[in-house]
């Protein structure tokens, strides 16, 4: 049983280095993402309404939903907590103390491992399915819909959009550079389905990757970067984003030198749980939106 | 130099006492504490009711793009279909309709309705939506997302709704 969605909503942070990271990308799309935290705050925010005994009816719709397994938002919070937490390795317990501080980069180095290059384009390829995946558990199209989510995709906003941007640049542009996309393609076209199995990251969500064996999954991750690449390509050019770009306003939020761009993507990996923060926040909002409408 | 055994045993019932007492506590003074409590004890009523309606059911009495305002569909769920209006890239409304077999109430509270639309008896709900019910089970709503959209404008595309399919809808 997951945590209630009312206090996963409470306890986002509203500082910190996720929270940091993600001001940073600000730049990005300007004015998207004004970090949502507090259930009722959301309630308020998202629906307009105010009255008090609106909002309490309007949070019990909505914690009911959540409860349903059958609809399938638990699944989605599963999924974005789990990408998130598969894909850093380092130990819950030395994070744990420097949740919510000023998390020195230069502190951290000696624990860091710089992840292989094939290592993060399986991640970054298993993030996006993840975000296919978590979207129709949330939004109730069938799980294979590429074509559905390609056309939402355009209609992403707000924590959604914050979250795409946060992929492309944290987990494409600054691990892998410029041609992310390409290495990310040319990763999953030369990946054997015994190789998929052993990636942290795809054990924490396989089983909700349509496919019925590794094969499967793995076809299916390639159709979905396949399908999504236009669209990433289209938003580090209509941005012009580049690596240095990113890393230097990353740096103007997040305590992290450009010396060591090694192990920037290990510690982006670590520390900036952004699938998780802004995932719930996209949580919050559709279930707030379907309760309001319904009752 | 050890505890005399009673000790280990009173120590022992002591921390798990005060372990259980501070776990416990936190969840109480949430003001959804009981509806958690009621919606995730053994048995407890699932939130979409098993007959509903299918949300695909729903999506062809939705009224088309048109004046400058763009339909977007952004949700399908059992009992429950919905769609953003938006107006120049900005998100001014939300229209849906739902089942209200899974909440009751939402139809119930359309006794106190005084003036109808479109035939239907209507209700503005809340400062921010409108609403109506068809053949006493679908509830059509569209709510303001920005102020822009107003309380006319959500009576006016409540009206392009297809009702009398949706009033066909067994």
């Amino acid at each position: 049983m997951s945590k209630p969605i009312y206090e996963l909503v409470d306890e986002l942070p509203t500082g910190g280095v996720t929270v940091m990271a993600l001001k940073s990308l600000d730049f990005v799309i300007p004015g998207q993402w004004q970090n949502l935290t507090g259930f009722n705050k959301t309630i308020q925010t998202v629906t307009g309404e105010t009255d008090p005994a609106m909002i309490q009816q309007i949070g019990e719709r909505a914690v009911a939903l959540f409860n349903d397994k059958s609809q399938g938002y638990q699944r989605a919070h599963w999924l974005y907590q789990t990408v998130d937490s598969a894909s850093g390795a380092l130990g819950a317990a030395a994070m744990a103390n420097k949740i919510g501080q000023d998390i020195s980069f230069l502190g951290f180095l000696d624990r860091l491992t710089p992840k292989p290059e094939k290592a993060q384009s399986i991640d970054l390829t298993i993030k996006l399915v993840t975000e296919l995946v978590a979207f129709c558990q949330i939004n109730g199209i069938p799980g294979d819909s590429i074509g559905d989510f390609l056309g939402a995709l355009g209609d992403y906003s707000g924590e959604s959009l914050m979250r795409m941007a946060a992929l492309v640049c944290f987990d494409g542009l600054i691990p892998l550079g410029p041609d992310f996309i390409q290495k990310g393609t040319a990763t999953i076209q030369g990946l054997s389905p015994k190789e998929l199995e052993q990636n942290q990251t795809f054990k924490g969500v396989s089983d909700l990757i349509p496919g019925n064996n590794s094969e499967g999954k793995l076809n299916f991750i390639g159709e979905s970067f396949d399908s999504v690449k236009g669209w990433m390509g289209s938003f580090v050019a209509s941005n012009s984003l580049t690596q240095d770009k990113v890393i230097d306003n990353l740096t103007k939020f997040v305590d992290v030198t450009k010396d060591k761009l090694d192990y920037l993507g290990a510690f982006l990996d670590i520390a900036v749980k952004y699938y998780a923060h802004t995932g719930t926040q996209t949580l919050a909002r559709r279930l707030i939106e379907r309760a309001v409408a319904e009752l | 130099m050890f505890l005399p055994r009673w000790r280990n045993a009173l120590a022992a019932l002591l921390l798990s006492t005060l372990l259980f007492t501070t776990a416990c506590s936190k969840a109480d003074d949430s003001p959804y504490a009981q509806v958690q409590e009621e919606t995730t004890q053994k048995g407890a009523p699932a939130a979409v009711d098993k007959n509903a309606e299918q949300g695909s059911s729903f999506n062809k009495f939705f009224p088309s793009s048109a004046q400058g305002y763009d339909v977007v569909f952004v949700q399908e769920k059992k009992g429950f279909a919905e769609a953003k209006l938006k107006q120049n890239g900005k998100d001014v409304g939300m229209l849906s309709i739902s089942d209200t077999t899974s909440l009751p109430s939402a139809a119930q509270k359309y006794q106190a309705s005084t003036e109808k639309l479109s035939g239907y008896p209507v209700l503005e709900i809340g400062a921010t939506q409108t609403g109506l019910l068809v053949s006493d089970r679908y509830q059509v709503k569209a709510l303001t997302r920005d102020p822009s959209f107003t309380k006319e404008n959500r009576r006016a595309w409540l009206q392009k709704f297809d009702l009398t399919g949706l009033s066909k809808l067994k």
